[in-house]
């Protein structure tokens, strides 16, 4: 489905992706690992627009997508998470999923009919399959990290993406919220059928998780493949697995 | 969605409110009609800039301009021409939304301050043309003595039309903040990243707001030309664009309401302090510093806080966040 | 509009350097505002009202000399570091509470800054105009290509790239330049390896504000010194800095030199609308590079 191929970013002298491949295939679960100032955080914010490549393509589908701007690429199927709790503070989580929902909808620019009576039960929907639900009057802004963290993920559900983006999902989450939030996601994976790509530097919660493993060092690709292949790789292990 | 409006405590004070000033020409002095009716005009005035600032964070700092072309144009339209009246009412507002659009596409680029800091520069040269350009401005005396139609013409019948037309354009942008678009315009001034990533095409969505709000604030310029009866290059002079702003952020920049309330204090504060010094902008001055030194949520977001300081997980979509 | 058979080649020419010599105010002043621009990231509004009163102030300091040559001088001299001191004092006492604030706040303040030092130069100096006369050693005129040329703006033409290069070396071969530099592309390392931010923000701004007093006191004997001259250069400053590119110092100088020519030919063909010809350019450069024309710093 998605496919990464030599991508490069450089930001004046510093090459923040170098070489990076990736290959995504439709219903997988896919984690890209590596340690802090690999490019992971670049790499996603190359696939989906944040950032254009210098180098290198990016084909959705077969579609090339290296150039587009976000919203376009969101319009594609893509929606995706961020790595700082990325929310709409002063809005309601109720009305931060809505926002997406809308938008998926096309029913953004609608001027007169008021908001509070569009789209609730699609929204109510997201946030029940998030277990959101008894939150939704609250201020966004007002939600402890994990729930911002789970909210993060609901936005971008309301998208209905085909390709869904989590940039380290369970970043500054206790043992017990990455245990959730990890089995949240491989439920959503397994109901709406969706495939998922995210980045993480918890192991266990890869290995455990992830069907392909793509490691990222220095802003290249050093591997990928599934968690067995990937454990055995010398140079994986040499580089990142060799100091845990 | 009536039915919700209705049932909220606010709809009964607003309701109240309007009440006494529709009677408010039968007890008060000629001189407090007319200085209501500017405070209205005004306060349109600065609730059409928030609709940018408060709720859509872009920072509209020469929103000026439009009022003064909505107003100009509304003017010239009544002063020159035979045009029907209500022809020129409606052109003014028209015309400053096309201004808005025109220089909305080029700041637009630009992020954020340097928005702002390009707005001022452009809409200055609309004032600097009708400042020099005696011939159809009247330079820098303005015109004075616009006809107006008979029935809106006195203190009374200007203060009744502007209150009608300030009440309507009230319940437009009530309607429009809560409405889909709304939303969104709230979400981008949260996070305007975020928006992007989830499909919105912010850019667009600003143009938009920009065009609607720059309506209003011509439709403020028209009611100006009302009450007054004249137009002037001051209108379209960028302090009284940083004055309005200073309106918002005194009210209350992020409530609905806000703007209504920083426009009365601060056109009430003018005209009586102006009876004892001529250094007002210095008071504004000082008034705005110590807005950003103490309460940079507005007097109406501070009351917000403290009412609901207890409270304040739980998201009020009652009124305006 | 003069037509064609009027404009002679020397018209042209001195119609050029005049845009020229005008450049170089404005580059002065606004090389001022893009370096504030590039190091607090904040365009500081109240830049113009430190170029007014930097006017004012060399009248009164001319006059308190004796209002000739050596008053001039003089108040070449002071008129900038007074105005490095009322700027020092706001800085200090108020502006750098707000450094951990949004740059919205930052900003804010900068208006109202406006604001206040313009009516404070209402209550100091009045509402009239004043008039400095050029020293005697710049009176009179220069003759080029048959035309008389004002020595002051040969003067002007001279200062100009002094100051232009007196800034490149400061930027690039002292220490306190260099931490500028740095701390426009990178405010947090600069923090971090242990310099006091609040002290570099205080200088830049200082150091901007002193060039816009620069700006002003040389202005001064080439127009009548009023209020109004805040709202006048300001608002040309911000264009200026637009289309040269924000926080970038050469930026400053080209979009300074297009204006300044622009304006001058303006005179020239329109004089009644001049003011029409540097937005135009500023209109076309913008919708073919919204961002300006050389690289904004960050």
């Amino acid at each position: 489905m998605l496919r990464v191929e030599d991508l490069h970013k450089s930001f004046d002298d510093f090459k923040a992706v170098n070489g990076a491949h990736l290959t995504v295939e439709s219903g997988q679960l896919v984690a890209v690992i590596g340690p802090n100032g690999a490019g992971k955080t670049t790499l996603f914010n190359l696939i989906t627009g944040q950032l254009q490549p210098g180098r290198g393509r990016i084909l959705l589908n077969d579609e090339d997508i290296s150039k587009l701007p976000p919203h376009v690429i969101c319009r594609k199927g893509i929606a995706r998470s961020f790595q700082i709790a990325n929310v709409f503070p002063r809005l309601s989580v109720f009305r931060n999923v809505q926002v997406s929902v809308l938008s998926q909808q096309k029913l953004s620019n609608k001027l007169f009919r008021p908001a509070s009576q569009i789209a609730i039960e699609e929204t109510g929907r997201i946030l029940e399959s998030v277990g959101l639900v008894d939150k939704k009057m609250d201020l966004a802004g007002s939600l402890s990290h994990g729930d911002k963290r789970i909210l993060e993920i609901a936005i971008a559900l309301g998208n209905e993406p085909e390709l869904l983006i989590l940039d380290e999902p369970t970043a500054g989450m206790s043992p017990d919220e990455t245990a959730t939030t990890m089995a949240l996601i491989q439920r959503l994976a397994a109901d709406q059928g969706l495939t998922i790509l995210f980045c993480e530097h918890d192991m266990e919660v890869v290995f455990g998780t992830a069907q392909s493993i793509m490691v990222m060092q220095q802003g290249g690709t050093i591997v990928q493949g599934d968690p067995q292949t990937v454990r055995h790789n010398t140079e994986v292990q040499e580089a990142y697995l060799g100091d845990e | 969605m009536f039915g919700e409006m209705i049932r909220q405590k606010s709809f009964g004070v607003s309701l109240a409110v309007f009440l006494v000033l529709l009677l408010a020409p039968s007890f008060l002095p000629r001189f407090y009609i007319y200085l209501l009716a500017v405070i209205f005009v005004t306060a349109l005035l600065a609730m059409s800039l928030n609709l940018c600032v408060g709720h859509g964070m872009l920072f509209q700092f020469h929103h000026g301009v439009f009022y003064g072309v909505g107003a100009y144009t509304a003017g010239l339209l009544l002063a020159k021409t035979s045009i029907p009246w209500w022809m020129a009412f409606v052109a003014g507002p028209l015309a400053a939304a096309f201004a808005g659009l025109l220089i909305g596409l080029f700041c637009i680029r630009l992020n954020k301050l340097y928005f702002g800091m390009l707005q001022i520069s452009l809409g200055s040269l609309i004032w600097a043309i009708a400042f020099r350009w005696y011939g159809l401005t009247g330079g820098d005396d303005g015109i004075h003595g616009i006809p107006i139609p008979d029935f809106i013409a006195s203190t009374t019948g200007s203060y009744y039309f502007v209150l009608i037309v300030l009440g309507i354009c009230l319940f437009l942008m009530y309607l429009i903040l809560k409405s889909p678009f709304g939303s969104t315009l709230q979400a981008i001034r949260d996070n305007p990243e975020r928006c992007a990533a989830v499909g919105i095409h912010v850019r667009h969505h600003q143009l938009k707001t920009i065009v609607i709000a720059t309506f209003f604030g011509g439709v403020a310029g028209v009611l100006f030309v009302v009450v007054e009866g004249s137009i002037f290059p001051d209108l379209l002079f960028w302090v009284l664009s940083l004055e309005i702003f200073i309106m918002c952020l005194l009210g209350g920049w992020f409530t609905f309401a806000g703007p209504i309330l920083g426009a009365a204090i601060i056109v009430s504060l003018r005209t009586f302090v102006g009876t004892y010094t001529e250094y007002w902008t210095l008071i504004l001055g000082v008034i705005l510093i110590l807005l950003i030194f103490f309460l940079p949520e507005g007097i109406m977001g501070y009351n917000y806080r403290q009412l609901f300081r207890s409270r304040t997980k739980y998201a009020h979509d009652s009124q305006m966040e | 509009m003069e037509g064609g058979q009027t404009i002679t080649l020397a018209a042209l020419s001195i119609t050029l350097l005049v845009g020229l010599s005008r450049a170089m105010i404005l580059f002065i002043v606004t090389s001022g505002l893009s370096f504030v621009l590039g190091v607090l990231r904040v365009p500081n509004v109240a830049h113009g009202s430190l170029y007014m009163i930097g006017a004012f102030a060399a009248y009164s300091i001319s006059a308190l000399f004796g209002s000739g040559s050596v008053g001039f001088w003089l108040a070449l001299i002071f008129s900038p570091l007074v105005v490095a001191l009322i700027s020092l004092i706001a800085e200090r006492s108020l502006f750098c509470h707000l450094y951990e604030r949004e740059h919205l706040m930052l900003l804010l303040f900068t208006f109202a800054l406006m604001l206040i030092l313009g009516d404070l130069t209402k209550i100091v100096w009045g509402a009239d105009y004043r008039s400095i006369m050029p020293p005697s050693l710049l009176q009179g005129f220069v003759t080029i290509f048959d035309s008389p040329f004002p020595k002051y703006n040969l003067f002007l033409l001279i200062i100009g790239p002094l100051v232009a290069i007196g800034l490149w070396l400061f930027s690039t071969k002292t220490k306190m330049g260099k931490i500028a530099r740095a701390a426009a592309v990178d405010m947090e390392m600069v923090g971090a390896i242990g310099i006091n931010v609040s002290w570099v923000f205080a200088f830049a701004f200082v150091l901007g504000c002193l060039l816009a007093g620069l700006g002003g006191a040389l202005v001064s004997p080439t127009i009548s010194v009023t209020l109004g001259m805040d709202h006048d250069i300001i608002i040309e400053a911000f264009l200026i800095v637009t289309i040269g590119g924000l926080g970038n110092m050469w930026g400053a100088l080209v979009g300074s030199l297009i204006f300044g020519i622009t304006q001058s030919f303006g005179v020239l063909l329109w004089p009644q609308f001049a003011i029409v010809f540097p937005y135009l350019a500023v209109v076309i450069i913008l919708t073919l590079k919204p961002t300006g024309l050389l690289k904004s710093v960050w």
